[in-house]
């Protein structure tokens, strides 16, 4: 059973070969590192002297702000999509559904496949990091990026709590991807959602609205309780459980599959 | 077990509501036959067949396949079965192996098994190429490629010769014909061609809105084939050739100068032709009436 559920996901990855999902991860991750390799290698009159104190955090914190905010969120709307579209655009849905997989395998092996997409994307990211700061050296010997030692650790915890924090959007993009044919929709939806959670930021039960966690749980939060992000990372999870749930339930129930 | 691989009983699906195609379907495929599934567009033999593979909800009725209930079965069944339905399924971003390399994880058969079926579809040459670059026939055929990967005991294809020249109609034809005899799988072939299906097939069914007007084999499809037949005679006047013949046979309608009876072999034509011509009525005309598909529909349901 877990073979067979393997070798199907294993299938579920080889489907995924030549699509745009992987570019996105690998373009979407490089994207906010090459924008500050550039930003500091054309400005170090500016960044120089602010990055003095501690390189390696504030380096960090730069790409991280902008990525938390807006591109994450994104880039899970759109990944989400692309997986599932992969069925519905070669009109595929029929041919997985009359193969001989329990509807859990199929749910199960396209969730995974997000997930390591996602968390690829994650691992990238810090490559980048790393790799537009070494750069940054290399072109401007003034920065102190080699003589600083990288934090490591900061690095993995804070990309942990930022993975927990999104998972509840995941959870959601996943069910409104399956459930809506047109690639539009869950993509509007999803954007649609996080554009009003800006609006709607000052909110005092923002905790529970999952388009916000990205900022919820990297900025500090003024006006906010002290324990909102311990709230953002529960809910989340919540969000993400549900919202399987929910999936699971559509494809095991829907009327129609493929 | 019982003799036929596929059993429904009383099958339902509802569209809309009150709308139910197919309705109340007693399916009845026998073990090691080619069953020509026949029907105009929109009567209901592709949903039909995605009832028989799980992909959509019956609203009534049972389906057995194997001897077993399929909604309890599902797996253990599909693993037996090959499908292909409506148009080709298939990755475009793909190669041709790359499509079957995805379904051969499913079935977990070996990947010689792949090089066996590209051969058998004649797609060796074009195995690394993008499906997408493909021609419709190619893509017909990695497709029936795809639902014989597992090597299945049945094997189930939704018009598979549509869309197809006339040389990848005969060869699907000569495969589907040699899968049968050589290889002993029972496969059903939907069409809306009745001398498709006549090519290929040891038994027939003809589905008509939703519903079942004819199920058994193709001599006894041929019998009702010839029941159903007429023939037109233009002639200079009917009611005396209506006279002439009316004692010898039966006469199903006039129409204008036309006269329509009952035609059961081509002696009688020329029986009627002398009776006629000896009784000094002039003969312009004689035909025996089209018996397509559409044809044979009216006559059945307007009984």
């Amino acid at each position: 059973m877990a073979a067979k559920f393997l070798s199907n996901t294993s299938g579920e990855f080889l489907k995924t070969k030549r699509t745009a999902a992987f570019w996105l991860t690998l373009l979407g991750a490089a994207f906010v590192p090459i924008i500050n390799f550039i930003k500091c290698v054309a400005r170090p009159d500016v960044f120089v002297p602010r990055y003095k104190a501690n390189v390696w955090n504030i380096f960090i914190n730069e790409n991280w702000e902008v990525a938390s905010a807006f591109l994450l969120v994104v880039y899970i709307i759109l990944v989400t999509g692309l997986v599932i579209q992969i069925e519905y655009r070669n009109n595929t849905w029929k041919q997985v559904y009359a193969s001989p997989r329990t509807y859990a395998d199929i749910f199960f092996s396209k969730l995974i496949v997000m997930l390591v997409m996602i968390l690829l994307c994650f691992i990238l990211f810090n490559v980048f990091i790393i790799l537009s700061g070494l750069a940054i050296n290399l072109a401007r010997p003034n920065y102190n990026f080699y003589s600083t030692p990288i934090p490591l650790m900061k690095m993995l915890l804070l990309s942990g709590r930022m993975f927990i924090a999104i998972s509840g959007i995941i959870g959601i993009q996943y069910f409104l991807s399956l459930r809506f044919r047109n690639f539009i929709v869950p993509m509007a939806m999803g954007l649609g959602l996080l554009i009003a959670g800006f609006i709607i930021r000052q909110w005092e039960h923002i905790d529970y609205y999952p388009y916000m966690y990205g900022i919820l749980a990297y900025f500090k939060n003024p006006g906010l309780p002290q324990d909102t992000l311990q709230k953002v990372l529960i809910h989340s999870v919540l969000w993400f459980g549900l919202f399987l749930g929910l999936g699971f339930g559509y494809s095991v129930w829907r009327r129609e599959r493929g | 077990m019982s003799h036929y691989i596929i059993e429904t009983q009383n099958l339902s699906h509802e569209f809309r509501r009150g709308e139910r195609v197919p309705d109340g379907l007693d399916l009845r495929v026998p073990s090691g036959s080619v069953y020509g599934f026949l029907g105009p567009n929109g009567a209901g033999k592709t949903t039909t067949i995605r009832l028989l593979l799980g992909l959509l909800r019956t609203d009534g009725g049972k389906i057995e396949i194997f001897g077993k209930e399929f909604s309890k079965n599902r797996i253990s069944i599909l693993q037996q079965v090959g499908a292909l339905i409506e148009q080709p399924s298939l990755y475009g971003h793909l190669t041709g192996r790359e499509n079957l390399e995805i379904l051969r994880k499913t079935y977990g058969c070996d990947r010689k098994r792949i090089d066996q079926v590209l051969e058998m579809v004649s797609l060796t040459s074009a195995q690394r190429k993008k499906a997408k670059n493909y021609s419709f026939g190619m893509k017909q055929r990695l497709a029936i490629g795809l639902a014989l990967l597992n090597d299945p005991a049945l094997l189930i294809l939704d018009e598979p010769t549509n869309g197809l020249d006339p040389g990848g109609i005969i060869e699907t034809r000569e495969l589907i014909r040699d899968l049968n005899a050589q290889h002993g799988k029972t496969i059903i072939v939907s069409s809306h061609l009745l001398s498709e299906v006549e090519k290929m097939a040891t038994h027939a069914g003809i589905i008509h809105k939703g519903r079942l007007l004819f199920q058994g084999s193709l001599e006894q499809l041929h019998l009702l084939k010839s029941k159903q037949s007429a023939i037109e005679i233009e002639v200079s006047n009917t009611k005396h050739a209506a006279d002439l013949l009316g004692a010898g046979f039966r006469i199903k309608n006039i129409n204008g100068s036309r006269i329509g009876l009952e035609f059961e072999s081509k002696e009688q034509v020329a029986q009627m032709n002398r009776i006629l011509v000896n009784g000094g009525v002039e003969v312009y005309q004689m035909a025996v009436t089209q018996n397509d598909l559409e044809n044979l529909f009216i006559q059945i349901t307007s009984e």
